[in-house]
């Protein structure tokens, strides 16, 4: 029996090996009533364990080489902001500016929206705090699109909070261990967010394929749905706030599996594969945050009478386009800004070349020799029956737009000189 | 076929390694096979444990040691993903078994033949992960072999510098 053993070892050992890994397997796998077999999205205690002992392995290592990188990157990246800082600084200013004005526009708008939401008993989640952390480490394979933060338990992080960076959605925590914590990407096979198209208002789940793209799978076919529209999130999940931006829509392909659904791959607008600084949403709301409210209040503060002027002037001088007759063929194609930047050049004025034929002409008149003596027109020309097709349009004021003409701005102009100026061939065809 | 087959001393003989060697080897792996993703991003054509496993089980030439090492390895990244533990564990234990089992009958100091292994059970360990997670668990999982392909050339170009490397480190007589 010894012998057995003895010249068998090396096989019992793999077969040892392999049970005890195969027994392992079929305790964390679980059965639905639908007869579809997945792990646990939250390991047991067991699992977790191995986890947290291989996560604390690799963390320190992971923490010494990252921290070492940004350090060397801070001080290269530090030396060459110095020498931008100045003018980044004016730009920026502007570009605060520029954004406080917008809010301070909308923000009436917000008010007006949360109070009919509120009407319609409609419970919109606003980010209402977040928690910055650094990416450092990976699952290492590209079966699990894993990645590991060095943000944990200690900062209150819990599964499926979502992470977002300021260009889109990331993925959502999975696992929290005491300094560290597992964040499932968007572009998992096994992820899922609950997503929107923003031209369409279709639905659908996001979720990754073997490659790493992210893609809305089981949508009817829609023919409307085109490269380049936006994707957000839903809110439906309960894990991502709605309104996020996710990505642009790529490209669209028919589902393998089944002739009348399409699969629409999304370019995600966060860089996956490069993250390094991340966002938890630790905390949402059904109000603004202290801190955006303040930020509203300042910008209310600092433009909200700028804005209230602007409002006033654009109104104003709506009410006198309204008014006053056009001069200016509604219709007419806008003038092309040149290819250099530079401001378009307006249709010169038409110079008549001759001088006015006078009413009463004598023999001193310009050109009385050769001009016969013509009746004068009439100062109004009389009302033709127009086609229905030509009709005038009516502003909401009541008072009709002038009549649209198909000739160029130029020709627009030249309607204002005194109709007696003309020859009476030219007044005389509509 | 003298350059194939291990009929001299030498070719059977069991290379041993420091101590520090053992231990590190596989942790760096480790840890580079976790953070290199985030460096070279959606091009992870490698599998750093999986080449130190083949390493040490062609060199010790024991295929118990190569079944524990390949074993406690891949149960390691198995770990650190959000799958089932255990199905890299079975692979590379197998990949660990058969590379030592391999390494007593051929000459392992042959770089045609490091390379070549090292593409055929990387390939093996990719099928062996499919078989598991599709026929055992019964789970749905969207495959991409060229990928797997592209793993399989990437693990031998690394055993084609890695292997010198670490030879260095032998404790000779």
């Amino acid at each position: 029996m010894e012998s057995v053993f003895v010249r068998y070892r090396n096989l019992l050992v793999l077969l040892a090996m392999l049970v005890a890994q195969i027994i392992g397997l079929a305790v964390q796998v679980r059965r639905s009533e639908a007869g579809h077999n997945s792990i646990d999205t939250h390991d047991g205690p067991g699992v977790r364990l191995i986890r947290l002992w291989a996560e604390s392995t690799v963390e320190k290592p992971e923490r010494l080489i990252h921290n070492s990188k940004l350090g060397l990157f801070n001080l290269w990246q530090g030396y060459l902001d110095l020498h931008n800082v100045h003018r980044q600084n004016q730009d920026l200013q502007k570009t605060i500016d520029r954004l406080r004005l917008e809010q301070a526009s909308m923000l009436e708008d917000a008010r007006q929206g949360q109070r009919l939401q509120a009407l319609l008993d409609f419970q919109q989640k606003y980010i209402y705090k977040t928690q910055a952390a650094q990416a450092i480490g990976s699952s290492g394979t590209d079966q699990s699109r894993i990645f590991y933060i060095d943000k944990g338990a200690d900062y209150k992080l819990e599964p499926d909070m979502a992470v977002i960076t300021a260009e889109g959605i990331v993925g959502k925590v999975r696992e929290v261990f005491p300094h560290t914590a597992q964040v499932l990407a968007v572009n998992d096979q096994t992820s899922g967010a609950g997503v929107i198209l923003e031209t369409t208002r279709t639905r659908g789940i996001l979720r990754g394929n073997a490659v790493g793209q992210t893609q809305i799978v089981g949508m009817l076919a829609d023919q409307r749905i085109q490269p380049g529209e936006k994707v957000l999130t839903a809110g439906g999940d309960q894990i991502f706030p709605r309104g996020l931006p996710v990505g642009v829509v790529e490209k669209v392909v028919r589902d393998p599996e089944r002739d009348s659904f399409i699969d629409v791959i999304v370019k995600p607008a966060a860089h996956l594969e490069r993250l390094d600084e991340v966002l938890v949403i630790t905390s949402t709301q059904n109000r603004f945050s202290d801190e955006q409210l303040q930020d509203l209040a300042t910008s209310d503060a600092l433009k909200g009478a700028e804005v209230a002027a602007i409002k006033e002037q654009q109104k104003a001088a709506q009410q006198m386009a309204e008014r006053l007759p056009g001069l200016a063929d509604p219709n007419a194609p806008p003038p092309v800004a040149p290819a250099d930047g530079s401001t378009p050049v307006p249709p010169p004025a038409t110079v008549p070349a001759k001088p006015p034929i006078a009413l009463h002409s004598d023999r001193f008149s310009p050109g009385a020799a050769v001009t016969p003596v013509v009746a004068p027109a009439p100062l109004v020309e009389p009302v033709k029956p127009e086609p229905t097709a030509t009709k005038r349009p009516v502003t909401t004021s009541g008072i009709p737009h002038p009549v649209k003409s198909p000739a160029p701005a130029g020709a627009a102009v030249k309607k204002t000189v005194s109709p007696g100026t003309q020859p009476n061939t030219q007044r005389r065809n509509p | 076929m003298s350059v194939l087959t291990a009929n001299t001393r030498r070719d059977l003989e069991i290379h041993r390694y420091p101590v520090l060697v053992y231990a590190m080897t596989p942790l760096i792996a480790l840890v580079l096979q976790a953070w290199l993703p985030r460096v070279v991003g959606r091009y992870v054509w490698f599998d750093l444990p999986l080449v130190v496993t083949v390493y040490f089980a062609l060199g010790r030439r024991s295929p118990i040691q190569g079944t524990i090492l390949g074993g406690a390895l891949g149960l390691f990244e198995d770990a650190l993903t959000h799958h089932a533990i255990g199905i890299n564990g079975i692979a590379k234990t197998i990949a660990g078994f058969m590379a030592a089992s391999v390494g007593v009958r051929i000459d392992v100091e042959n770089h045609t033949i490091r390379l070549a292994l090292n593409f055929l059970l990387s390939l093996l360990c990719s099928g062996i992960y499919l078989f598991i997670y599709r026929f055992l668990l019964g789970m749905d999982l969207e495959w991409n072999w060229l990928t797997e392909l592209m793993k399989g050339v990437g693990n031998s170009v690394i055993a084609l510098i890695l292997f010198p490397l670490l030879d260095r480190t032998q404790i000779r007589d």
